[in-house]
Parts: C-alpha cells; structure tokens; sequence
C-alpha cells in the first residue's frame, strides 16, 4: 500500500507531461469527481480487483493514442486517484522507512538507549524488579508514580525497563471522548452514556478487585509478568469530578495487588495560578500519602540532548553542524521528543532549501522556527536574582565607571529577559525581592542592604505612579511595569556587592501581602467602630486618632467606654458581618 | 463618657482655648454669608470642637442630633458600577464623612455621593438658612484626582451647600481647594493654656491635682490637647488620689516604636533590619499610620543620636516620607530609612571608636 501511495502523486505529474490536451479535461474531472471518490466507495471495489498500479500508467502511457475514449481514461484516472487517496490514509498509520517519525525510529529500544538519568531508571527498575520477584507479597505497595515534564522520557523508560525484563505491559486505552451529537445519537438509540471517568473508576475497580481479568489476557496469563501502566488519567474539570477520580486512585494504591504504573505529566509551573495543575500536584501528593513509591523525572539535560541527536545525526548521514544541536537541545528545555522532531523539522527544511543552514548566524547563534519558547517559573527567577551569581574575573572593558559602581559581569541572562521568562509581574517580583533579599545580604554589609532597600523604594514609588493613570493608556502602564520591575531587579543584584555564598535558602511568600489584609481588616473594624460613637460622641474622627489615641486609652480605661454604646449596638453588628469577605489572593 | 467628650466646649462661648478663633467664627456666621471654611492645624488642637460649636452656632441645638448611618452607594463609573460603603453622621442640617475611607476609590465619593448630597437644598424651616453643610474629614489624605473635582463640587453647588474642611496640614491640600476656602489656622494649644484646662476638669471632676502634676501630664502630650485629657484620665483610673511622681502610661504603641529604636541603636545588620520590620508590620498591621510610624522613629532614635549626625539623619526621613507618599507600600520606604540610619550610624561608631 505505500509504495502505491508515492506513485500516485507522480503519476498525475507523468500524465500532464505526456498527454497535454488531456489535462485540463482531466483536471476538471478532477475536480469534479474528487469529492465523490473522496466518500470512499471506489477504494473498496478497487482493493478488491489488485491490478498492480505501475503497470497500469505505463500501458496508459504507451498508449496515448489508443484510449481514445477521454471517458475511459477519466474514469482510470479516478479510480487511480481512490486508490491514492486509500493507500494515503492507510499509510498514515503504516511504517516507511525514510519518511517514518523519528521520535517512534529512534525510541529507546533498551535500557543504554534512555537519556533518562541513570539513577531514575535503576530505581523504577529495581523497584519493577522486586515486585516480580516477590509477587503477591502485601508488604509492598504496588503503585509507582511517576512524574515530570512532558517529553522527558516517561513512558520510554517504562517500556524499555518493561522490555529489559521481559514484562508485559497493559495499558489503560483511554476511551475516544464522546462529542455531543454522538451522545444525542446514541441515547436516542437507548444506550446509556457512560462518563470517561466513570469507565475509568470501573476500570480501577476491576484492577484493584481481581488484578487482570483474564478475557484480556493471553492463554498464559499467570507465567509472564506484567504490570500495569496508565498513562492517562481522565481529564478531571471541578472540584467534584476531581474528588472522585482522587478517591478512586487513592483507593487503588491502598489495596492493588499487581504492579500498577502511574504516570502523570507535570504542566510547567508558570501556569499554577490555573486551577487543574494545582489539583495534579494535589493529586501527586495524595497518592503519596497513600503510600505510592514517586520517582520524579527531571527535564533531560542539554547535555544528554545533544548526545542523542548527535547520534540519530550519525545514523541519519546528516550533516548538522554541532552549533545547530546544541541549539535545538537548548532550545528544547529538556523536553527530548520536542528536540528529535525539532532535529527533523531543521533537516527537512535545509534539505529543501540550502540557505537555511549556512546563512541567518544571528547573535545568538542559529535562529531555529523551531523549538520551544523556555519558561522559566517565578521562584527560579527570584533564585537567579537573589543569589546573584557572578563571574570571578572582571570582563575587559574600558572602565569608564568608578571602582564603587563596578560589578563584576552576571552569570545569567539579562535581568529583563529572565523576567519576560518568568513571566514576571513588577509588583509580586518587588514583593518577593523585598521579602527575601535581607537573607542573602551578608551579615557586615548594612549599606548594601541599604541601597537595595532604597532601590526597592525607588520601584515602588514608580508602580505607585500606576494607580493615577490606570485604564488610560496600556503602554504607558507598560512601560512603567517594565521599568519598575527592572529597577526591582537591578537594584538588588546591584546593592548586594557581596552576595552570601549559594546556600540553600527557602524563598517565602511575603508577609507582607497577609499584614496588608489584616490591616484591612482592622481598619474596618475601625470604621465600624467609629460610628459606634464610643469614640467621639457627636462626630466622626480620623481613623489614625482612633489606631493611636482612642484604642491605646480604651485598653486602660476599660469598661468606661461602653455606657453610651447600646443605641447603636445593633447597626455596628450589621457592619461587622461585612468584614468576612476578604478577598483571597 | 470620656472625658473628652464630657467636657467638650458645646458653644463657641464656652471654649477654653482659641477664644479669638471662636469670636471670629461666631462673628462671621451670625452677620453674614459663611463662606467654605477650612479647618487645618495638628492633632488635638480643637478642630473638631470648634467645627461642632460653629454647627451649633449655625443651626441651634438640632445640630447636635445625629444619626450614624452607613449606606453602600451605587456609583456609575463609565462601564461599570462600584459599591462603596460610607458611613456618615448627619442632622437634618449637616452631613459629615470621611471621603478618604474608599481609599484610591476615593474620587467617587467626591464626584458623584458628595455632588448628590450638595445638590438637594434642604427643606428650609424656617426660612434662616438656606444651604446644608457638608463637613468632610481628613481632606488631606483624599487623593490629588479627587482634590480636583472636589473644586469644581465647590464652585458648582455652592448656592445650596457649604463645605466644612478639616485635615492636619493644609500643604497636602491643592492651591485651587485652598484658595477657594476661608482658611482657619487652629494652632497646638499651649502648654499653660492645657494645664488651664486639665485643672478645669480636675476641678469640676473634684479631684485634688498635686502640684506641678497638670504640667507633667501636660509635656508628655505633646500640646495635643485631647491627648492630655486622654492620659489624665487614665492616670485617674489607675491611681488616684494622684502623687507627683505618679508615672504618666505612654500608649502602647510608642513604646513598642522606641523599643524599636533601641534595636536599631544595639545592631547594625542586615538580620536586625529583618526583624526591624517584623516590629514594623506589627505596628502597621494595628493601622497605626506610616507617617506616625516614621515620625516617632526618627523622634526617639533623635533622642539618642550624637548632635552631629542629627542633620543628615533627618535629611533621610525627610527624604523616604516624601518617596512613602509617592509609593504605594509604606514598608518599602520606612524600612530604606532604617537601613540608612544603620548604615550612617554604624559608620560613625566605625569612625569613632575604631
């Protein structure tokens, strides 16, 4: 079926070339009859009668005079263009040899093959291992998470570990998502619709009950060993449908009996605010609790990256420059399937084109339409800034600056690409910065801690500038968040000369941002209070007289404040029911 | 009652301290037209009082009749509608608020809550005066957008309704408010003239002052008036009858700010500045104003400090209260002024004593 598949398309081609006053008869034909060949009726009966194509063009193209008839030839030309049209769709699915993905080539056949670090893979496989060994034993947990960024090699390294060992692997199919009209379809005809999740809640009761079933087994079930993989999970939406499908996985770490794999592909951490990837690291840690062994997959390093696309390059007899890999397997963020389609799309493309690879050296080496954009999460960027890292030796330049204003040259990219990274807003970054600086200001250095402190002023008045001009001109509010962030960052990797030597350091969530709410809080309270006319008989009084005159003296004076209270007693509840809804960042 | 309020001069006759200012108010109310009026001096000066005695002057013992009432009002801003909560305090005369409470929301308060209370005349009764007050606390602390349409209110609705501002220093309000006011300067009452008042209390309370007490109760106040009483009558519930070295209680908070001061004073590092603002927030979380805040710091680390470094010292307060106003979050600045003061300080001691 593919070899039929390349002929066709130039088939077409010879028959323009031979038969010019053919064409465009047939191109129109074409165009009409397309959509019905297209509806797939004439494959069938064309599969059936297997006259080997090749020769069929080449009878037509020796007898160009003799098809007089041009409807005859239409209708071959129809039938050849079915036949295409099937054998293109099949072929889809089917395996070429030089057009085949690279990522399916070039999966990792065996363990040495993995570019998973090498210590993951002893643990997943001395874990698979003593599960086989002692099978049935209840001592152990039969559960084995693993998590990690898409694209680093999770369900490889399961199946290689699974096919080093000689383990058979099940997996849960994941049932095709129903569409609307399909479900309108069908419980018109009766049939009951059953949720994903539900199948897949049937599914784990099943496993957790009785282990494999054995409809779904080989003849002999019992003497290969097997383990069960479920790569994945049904999409939860809601609390409530989240909830269940914790439980029920909860459940099956608790009591399943045979080798069971999880694997759950952790979303970068940029988008936590999103709600789904927060119930994931939930979900990981639940699992956890119950008792499942987790092995976290790190991204794969650049490293290892370049390694194996060098060798794909070798076996290929690709010509790739060693800059070129280096950049794909950066560009990739450690995310190998990304970077071997990458290597594909790249060497397509210089194929085809030969400028492509030698010219277009921008600054930054080779730009690739390819790869992804790399992210980096808030908290990696807040660590690049506050430890400050910097080269040992001064960079050879003409130093107009004083020996005070010098810094030595950063060990980073610059400030402002971190932060567009990051995705880093001027006012949390600011918050951050100022929460967590002092602790990387070395202990004799109060004047460096001075001048990031007045730094972080600086930022601050200028975000401060925003609330006047807000929703009038985005740009401008642009322009000032970018600035203000940047003199956030600049001016504490700046201020700190002597930045403490890289020890670990926990960054907190600042305090600030609870102390502003409880202030809030409290200042209704006060404004509550006030009317209560305890304070001022006939008037209203400033809030900071109240915070630092009336609320001192009441601690002394007690109860003698209260007399002329009752009148208003009951309104002062009403304002203080209010106060609850305190708007949760 | 508090003393405070017990012994409040009810009409401007009866006040004890600013008897000219209270003259002259009373003068202009009576002979003619009153014009907006601006109320600004310090803390405890009598402000407040003098507004209330003048209403009463204006309208007569129906000024005193109050009701508290808070209300959420439907502000129409462009596309959207905002809720905002105000409380306010009015007779069938006066309305009195606190604009700045809405905080940056504050401008619709101005524009569209104030410009609706200024528009309805009041029902005149008896045919005497024909507009309704509005007093507006705190004008100072109302942002710059809602100072500016506040002039134009003024100007617009002034045949119905009189403005009564009141804020501590009248430099945060705009030239354009200002000169369409009558400014009224209400100055920090003497330290004699507290003294005077304090042993009118005593007298009518018939409690026996030691001598020279008055006086201490007095310097501690810091010629805030209401303070003073405040303190006299806490010294009052704590021990009484009085001895003269009885010990005048310091409010809570400004203890707890010179015990900051004396942190700052032991150690100058970046570990102590990081529990320098865990006192901090404390402090701000008990809405103990920013402002305050800086002011007393500088005021009790003054205290301490070698006379030659004083000048500089509060050149930088003086410099981060200002970029505080500007900014947003208070922190920020209050704790770059401590670092700087450590980092002055430390230098001198390094430069002193090696």
């Amino acid at each position: 079926m593919g070899k039929r598949e390349t002929i066709v398309l130039s088939s077409s081609e010879d028959d323009g070339d031979c038969n010019d006053n053919d064409f465009a008869s047939k191109s129109i034909l074409k165009y009409f009859k397309q959509p019905k060949s297209g509806a797939a009726s004439v494959p069938r009966t064309n599969t059936k009668g297997p006259i080997p194509k090749k020769a069929r063009i080449s009878s037509s193209r020796s007898h160009p005079g003799k098809s007089s008839n041009p409807f005859d030839e239409m209708k071959e030309f129809c039938e050849d263009f079915g036949e295409g049209f099937t054998g293109f769709k099949v072929s889809a699915g089917h395996k070429r040899d030089n057009k085949e993905l690279w990522v399916d080539k070039y999966k990792p056949r065996s363990l040495l093959d993995l570019s998973v670090h090498k210590k993951k893979v002893e643990e997943i496989k001395i874990w698979l291992e003593e599960r086989i060994k002692t099978k049935n034993n209840n001592h152990y947990n039969h559960v084995l998470v693993i998590t990690g960024l898409p694209g680093v090699g999770k369900s490889a390294t399961v199946e290689a570990i699974a096919s080093h060992l000689g383990v058979t692997v099940y997996e849960w199919n994941t049932p095709t998502p129903t569409i609307w009209q399909e479900h309108i379809h069908t419980t018109n005809a009766g049939l009951r619709y059953m949720s994903k999740l539900d199948e897949f809640e049937n599914f784990v009761e099943k496993i957790r009950k009785y282990g494999l079933i054995s409809s779904s087994l080989t003849k002999e079930p019992q003497k290969k060993p097997f383990l069960i993989l479920i790569d994945d999970l049904p999409v939860t939406n809601g609390k409530i449908s989240y909830g269940r499908l914790q439980r029920c996985l909860h459940l099956l770490v608790q009591y399943v009996c045979v080798p069971t794999i999880i694997l759950i592909t952790d979303y970068g951490r940029s988008d936590t605010a999103d709600y789904t990837s927060r119930c994931w690291e939930e979900l990981q840690t639940s699992l956890q609790n119950a008792g499942a062994f987790k092995v976290a997959f790190n991204p794969i390093t650049a490293n290892s990256i370049t390694k194996m696309l060098s060798r794909i390059c070798r076996e290929e007899k690709l010509k790739t420059k060693a800059e070129q890999i280096d950049a794909i397997a950066k560009a990739s963020g450690g995310d190998i399937r990304n970077a071997i389609t990458s290597l594909q799309y790249f060497n397509l493309k210089s194929n085809s084109k030969g400028i492509f690879v030698n010219s277009n050296c921008l600054d930054d080496g080779y730009s690739l339409s390819c790869g992804r954009d790399e992210t980096l999460s808030l908290f990696h960027a807040l660590g690049k800034f506050l430890h400050n890292k910097r080269e040992t030796e001064k960079a050879t330049t003409s130093d107009s600056l004083k020996e005070e204003f010098t810094r030595l040259p950063m060990k980073m990219d610059v400030p402002e690409k971190v932060l567009g990274q990051a995705h880093g807003q001027a006012r949390p970054i600011a918050d951050f910065l100022h929460e967590n600086v002092l602790d990387f200001v070395e202990e004799e250095g109060i004047d460096d801690a001075w001048v990031v402190a007045s730094y972080l002023s600086d930022a601050d008045s200028l975000l401060a500038s925003l609330n006047g001009i807000r929703s009038r001109s985005y740009e401008a509010e642009n322009l000032i968040q970018s600035t203000a962030a940047s003199v956030a960052v600049r001016g504490v990797m700046f201020g700190n000369r002597h930045p403490l030597s890289s020890r670990w350091h926990a960054i907190r969530r600042p305090v600030m941002w609870q102390v502003e709410q409880s202030q809030w809080r409290n200042k209704k309270e006060m404004i509550g209070e006030r009317c209560v006319g305890g304070y001022n008989g006939v008037s209203l009084s400033d809030l900071s007289v109240i915070a630092t005159e009336w609320k001192p003296v009441s601690k002394w004076l007690g109860g003698s404040m209260v007399d002329n209270n009752d009148c208003d007693l009951d309104h002062f509840e009403e304002i203080c029911d209010d106060d609850d809804e305190i708007e949760d960042w | 009652m508090l003393w405070v309020d017990k012994y409040r001069p009810k009409s401007l006759d009866k006040v004890l301290v600013h008897e000219d200012v209270a003259q002259n108010l009373k003068k202009l109310v009576t002979e003619q037209d009153c014009p907006h009026l601006l109320f600004y001096g310090p803390s405890g000066s009598g402000k407040k009082t003098l507004i209330m005695a003048l209403l009463r002057q204006m309208f007569g013992a129906s000024a005193e009749k109050v009701k508290v009432e808070n209300k959420t009002w439907k502000v129409d801003a462009g596309s959207r509608t905002i809720d905002l909560e105000l409380t306010t305090l009015s007779s069938s005369h006066h309305v009195e608020l606190n604009p700045s409470d809405a905080g940056f929301q504050d401008r619709y308060i101005v524009q569209e809550i104030i410009k609706e209370m200024a528009k309805n005349r009041p029902i005149d009764v008896k045919g005497k005066k024909g507009f309704k007050v509005l007093v507006l606390n705190e004008v100072d602390k109302l942002s710059r957008e809602a100072q500016h349409s506040l002039r134009r209110t003024m100007e617009k609705y002034s045949a119905s309704c009189r403005l009564i501002l009141c804020c501590d220093s009248s430099s945060k309000v705009t030239e354009a408010v200002r000169s369409r006011c009558l400014n009224v300067r209400i100055s920090a009452p003497k330290e004699d003239q507290i003294v005077k008042v304090l042993e009118f209390i005593g007298k009518k309370e018939g409690l026996q002052l030691p001598p020279g007490f008055a006086a201490r109760i007095a310097e501690k106040s810091g010629r805030s008036l209401r303070r003073a009483i405040l303190s006299f009558e806490t010294c009052r519930v704590q021990q009484y009858p009085f001895t003269n070295n009885q010990v005048i209680p310091p409010m809570d908070w400004e203890e707890y700010v010179s015990e900051i001061a004396a942190d700052i004073m032991k150690e100058q590092s970046p570990k102590r500045l990081f529990q320098v603002r865990g006192k901090l927030y404390e402090l701000l979380v008990n809405c103990i104003p920013p402002e305050v805040i800086l002011k007393r710091l500088l005021h009790e680390l003054l205290k301490k400090l070698d006379s030659e470094l004083k000048h500089e010292v509060c050149h930088w307060a003086a410099y981060y209260e200002h970029s505080m106003r500007l900014g947003q979050k208070a922190i920020f600045h209050i704790e770059a002024f401590v670092a700087k003061f450590m980092s002055i300080y430390k230098g001198f001691l390094i430069a002193t004593f090696g």
